[in-house]
């Protein structure tokens, strides 16, 4: 029963990057100039990650990852330059047996024009940048990865409370919209309600909103409405990682709810472990006021602060005491003439 | 009206995991119950009522459960008990 809808989740995963996305997307931030024809934008990247061609380039050519973006760096560069001209014909030629996505020329050098001749006859694009590679590999990296990341879409709500990821799930009635237009009310934003896009990068979950959904929401008796043009730009967010996973379930007299907070429960989406906390949800009951209570805790959490296990240290110190015979404090100590306003 | 005396018998006392498996049962029933030791009572459906007693191990407590389920929440409450919540024995 328990967060049935993160469980057989259909999975799936992009397999080919358009070079000509990379171009047209991301040549501002990486800062690029195309060295061949535009024609030549038409393939695709289908590995994440850089190959340096280096140790191809002195010969060892028995393992290449063709299908990855070459990059030829500062030292790269250098190598061919000592080289002369026939010598870097022969390089091309030989590394011409393996057909790459793109080439990218790093720390602002130009391509050679055996490199150029070899691309032109491939019709594969060389860039150039003058980003260092460090740099370059950096950015690239994070593009690549969110696009190779396994994605799939789950049947939740995404709000950013206090800068906390709150990912809520529950059958559909048991208030899930409700509660997410009340935090956006008290001035928390909305990521996505009842379609989350859902990714998995490294160890982390980031949601999205459904791109044609987006910003709006439905709530039974009233219908669609816009929370951004309604609430405000500060009312939305589109991407966020997620943190916790509400569970809201109808009250139910005989199910167990966590009363200390000491055991932590985590569900798995992906592979990856999210605290998973189950809330019960009766009339009157003020969920906006829980969850902030929850971010809030588990912003403490992060912080390292575990309120519920430094109580029970205190119980325990306090019951050895007891138990040694030590008088233990009394409500009495708390003097009225500490607190005039109470008396 | 049932009372009955039972013995805390693990090793650390009653801290915050046994008082949340008391109020795990305690909660369920629509009986009172009320949770006595050393003289001061204490309602049994709240957890931070059961923690401030600071019961520690091989101390006696008191139940008085009033309602209609009354044995069959004393019979769990007597099972916990006899099991030292599941942790080391005192």
């Amino acid at each position: 029963m328990s967060a049935y809808s993160l469980k057989d989740l259909n999975v799936n995963c992009r397999d080919k990057y358009p070079v000509k996305n990379l171009w047209l997307k991301h040549k501002d931030l990486l800062q690029l100039e195309l060295c061949t024809g535009e024609d030549s934008l038409n393939g695709f990247i289908e590995e994440s990650g850089l190959h340096r061609p280096g140790l191809a380039m002195a010969g060892f050519t028995s393992v290449y990852s063709s299908h990855q973006i070459q990059v030829i760096g500062h030292t790269e560069w250098n190598y061919l330059e000592s080289l002369g001209p026939e010598k870097r014909r022969a390089i091309f030629k030989n590394l011409s047996q393996f057909h790459s996505p793109l080439w990218v020329i790093t720390h602002d050098q130009k391509p050679h024009q055996e490199l150029l001749d070899m691309c032109n006859d491939q019709n594969a694009p060389i860039f150039c940048t003058p980003l260092y590679t460090f740099e370059f590999a950096n950015i690239v990296q994070r593009i690549l990865e969110d696009f190779f990341a396994p994605y799939a879409v789950i049947h939740a709500s995404l709000v950013d409370v206090y800068g906390v990821g709150m990912l809520y799930i529950g059958e559909s009635n048991v208030g899930k919209s409700e509660c997410v237009l009340d935090l956006v009310e008290r001035g928390h934003r909305l990521v996505a309600d009842d379609v989350v896009h859902i990714s998995q990068i490294g160890s982390s979950i980031i949601g999205r909103a459904n791109p044609m959904v987006k910003h709006h929401m439905e709530i039974r008796g009233v219908g669609i409405i816009d929370i951004r043009s309604m609430f405000g730009i500060h009312a939305v967010r589109k991407i966020k990682k997620i943190e916790v996973i509400v569970e809201l379930q109808q009250w139910d007299r005989h199910a167990t709810y966590d009363r200390t907070g000491l055991s932590s429960s985590v569900e798995e989406i992906m592979g990856v472990k999210i605290p998973h906390i189950l809330i019960p949800v009766l009339p009157g009951k003020n969920l906006t006021v829980i969850s902030e209570v929850i971010a809030m805790n588990s912003l403490m959490k992060m912080d390292g602060m575990d309120t519920a296990s430094s109580f029970n240290e205190l119980l325990l110190r306090r019951i050895k005491e007891k138990a040694k015979g030590h008088k233990v404090e009394d409500f009495m100590d708390e003097s009225i003439f500490n607190g005039n306003a109470y008396e | 009206m049932i009372v009955k005396t039972l013995y805390v018998t693990n090793k650390l006392g009653v801290h915050a995991r046994p008082a949340g498996m008391i109020v795990d049962i305690t909660g369920q029933t629509k009986s009172d119950v009320t949770i006595i030791h050393d003289g001061q009572k204490a309602n049994a459906k709240s957890i931070l009522n059961v923690m401030m007693l600071a019961i520690p191990p091989g101390s006696e407590v008191q139940f008085e459960i009033d309602g209609q389920d009354e044995e069959d929440v004393m019979k769990q409450l007597e099972r916990l008990f006899h099991d030292n919540f599941h942790e080391e024995s005192y």
